[in-house]
């Protein structure tokens, strides 16, 4: 059985991508189930999708711990511990990351000496955000060499079917060109042995003492707690004020922030908080003198940690 | 048990509002920032714009919806309390407040300064539907409450089911047909005036000054006051969540969504846009109307849209 395992944001499509793949596998007959896991996440917070396919029935449930391929969408997802894009990797499981990092620079960063594979996807432009699903679904088809092309075509074909001819026409084309690219790599995903119930062994608990409620589950006594929740870390654009072309006008972009991420200085200024912007870029759009321009989240991160460095 | 008698709307005299221009709008925010709405939600927008009107001293009253998820333990974006109730039954959740902190100040266990404005906030799906009945009930027994329906037309929590409050010819995830929603969207606004509150308002986060003014108003009377609040939803509208703003004014501009209030028996249109956008220009920045402009042009569905707006502001005279 193979186990795979999607790694992206709301609104990539890691959702109807997990779906394609399903479907492919289908199509070639195989056993399937494709499941995206639902929580609190939305639009670009972390999320999660799972596709098991075997010849046998599947009675394996639930997420998938010990993936044989996983596919990461976002490369900025790897170093957020609530993605938890490494979690139960080991040497055989092969890793397709969007990035355009080199797979050398990953393999040491990640200290991972088993394959991977990237996609240099252009996401500077938000639009073309969408289709990242598509790419790497072709991609991973190709990895895991059981799927026909024509099968991974009529799949898209079937799963995207409502969002109209053009489209569907855009997404074939970008799998499909990902599929021919990993020519080279064909099956390079192998399916893990399915264990036996008979050799499952539990893991190591350790019993915790049963605390009364109060202990466990206190009263909150102050507000405006969920400023603990870092949503920055959503963000792929990064929302920079030019403070010379700012002319302090009525706070447009702090009053039409969702988040309450702007604030406005005694004197006018507007300064943005990014540990909890999630980069909507409504301000950008809205700033009466344009001083506010959006850049990559990467971008302004890698320069940062140069000035940091220096 | 405390007794709330049905109150007739008192008459409200022209107040001299605080916010005469956008500088008057708040520059500091009360609700925190870090919860889980969507970037770009304009649910969330004009709920923080709503709120620092509101004030601190509020208790919400939470129907299920996406903004269930505004408060999970032990992370809370409120400065008070919040209350958390089945889809149906959050105006009956305010009734227990309600009533609650009315014996406290009968029993003289709190006083009159500490008393709390009781906020039921609930998604369109509640308020339009489930939540009806209930809302119904709350009204007819004169409950001093405030009400915000976060309105973003669909079941967007759950992926955008189409819910009562979805426009004619809207794609959501059960209606995905060539034509869209075959139905059209309820008048709640005119439901809820049926009942005689003390006060009904349409709003927009997008139309900032307008909305604190009503929230204001609503603030200074007593008895049910409820407030629609439409949400352009990125996620389930399908546009790039910078665009909300502009999606909210094109709502608007092209008389898809009537700003007005419900006062004294009265109804006034706050905002008419005297020379309004042609509809498909809002139309065509939604995902979820593409199908009306691609592959090919329907022109019969565009002209029953536009023609739908136009007969409400025919019917509007001021």
């Amino acid at each position: 059985m193979f186990r795979i395992r999607f790694h992206g944001r709301g609104g990539q499509g890691m959702k109807a991508a997990s779906r394609i793949l399903g479907n492919a596998f289908f199509i070639e007959d195989y056993e399937v189930q494709d499941a995206p896991r639902y929580g609190a996440e939305r639009r670009g917070a972390p999320i999660f999708a799972y596709v098991r396919a075997g010849r046998e029935p599947i009675n394996e449930r639930g997420i998938i711990r010990h993936p044989d391929l996983v596919i990461v969408a976002d490369d900025s997802l790897v170093p957020v511990p609530g993605a938890g894009v490494m979690s139960g990797v080991d040497a055989r499981t092969v890793i397709l990351i969007n990035s355009e990092e080199s797979p050398q620079v990953w393999k040491q960063r990640l200290n991972f000496e088993g394959h991977v594979f990237t996609l240099p996807v252009e996401t500077a432009d938000r639009a073309e955000l969408r289709f990242i699903g598509a790419t790497c679904v072709g991609a991973a088809a190709r990895l895991l060499g059981v799927i026909k092309r024509e099968s991974l075509a009529e799949a898209i074909r079937q799963e995207l079917a409502d969002l109209g001819s053009d489209m569907v026409e855009i997404n074939l084309s970008k799998a499909l060109a990902a599929f021919d690219s990993m020519q080279a790599e064909e099956g390079r995903v192998t399916p893990a042995v399915t264990e036996s119930a008979a050799d499952y062994r539990p893991p190591d608990w350790i019993d915790l003492e049963f605390e009364d409620a109060r202990a466990s589950a206190p009263a909150i006594h102050a507000g405006a707690t969920s400023v603990e929740v870092r949503t920055g870390l959503w963000r792929t654009l990064r929302p920079v004020i030019d403070h010379d072309r700012c002319n302090r006008c009525w706070w447009v972009c702090s009053t039409f922030c969702p988040d309450g991420a702007i604030t406005v200085d005694s004197e006018g200024r507007p300064q943005i908080d990014y540990d909890h912007c999630k980069g909507c870029m409504i301000c950008v759009a809205q700033c009466p003198p344009h001083a506010i321009s959006a850049v990559s989240e990467q971008d302004a991160q890698a320069e940062e940690a140069e000035v940091a460095s220096t | 048990m405390s007794k709330t008698q049905t109150k007739q709307a008192p008459v409200s005299e022209a107040k001299v509002t605080v916010y005469r221009r956008m500088k008057d709008l708040p520059s500091t925010h009360l609700l925190g920032s870090g919860t889980a709405m969507c970037a770009g939600c304009g649910g969330l927008e004009a709920l923080h714009e709503v709120y620092d009107v509101i004030g601190a001293k509020s208790i919400f009253v939470n129907a299920a919806g996406c903004m269930t998820l505004l408060s999970v333990y032990p992370f809370t974006p409120f400065r008070g309390s919040w209350l958390y109730t089945a889809m149906a039954s959050a105006p009956a959740g305010a009734q227990g407040v309600r009533d609650a902190l009315d014996i406290l100040k009968q029993k003289k266990l709190m006083s009159a300064e500490e008393d709390m404005e009781v906020v039921v906030l609930t998604g369109d799906g509640s308020a339009y539907g489930m939540g009806l009945s209930s809302t119904s009930g709350a009204m007819e027994r004169g409950l001093d409450f405030l009400y915000l329906c976060y309105d973003n037309e669909g079941y967007g929590n759950t992926g955008q089911q189409y819910s009562g409050a979805t426009p004619h010819a809207a794609r959501t995830a059960t209606s995905k047909g060539e034509h869209g929603f075959a139905g059209y969207k309820k008048d709640l606004f005119s439901i809820w005036t049926a009942h005689k509150p003390a006060y009904v308002a349409t709003v927009i986060g997008t139309e900032p000054l307008d909305l604190a003014r009503k929230i204001e108003k609503a603030k200074s009377l007593k008895g049910p006051r409820l407030i629609i609040a439409m949400a352009p939803c990125p996620t389930g509208w399908n546009f790039d969540p910078q665009h909300t703003v502009e999606v909210g004014r094109l709502a608007v501009r092209t008389g898809i969504w009537p700003l007005k209030e419900y006062v004294d028996g009265n109804v006034v249109h706050t905002k008419v846009p005297h020379e309004r956008v042609p509809v498909e220009e809002y139309l065509k920045l939604q995902g979820r109307f593409r199908h009306l402009f691609e592959p090919q042009r329907d022109e019969t569905m565009l002209a029953e849209i536009q023609a739908r707006a136009d007969a409400y502001w025919d019917g509007v005279t001021q």
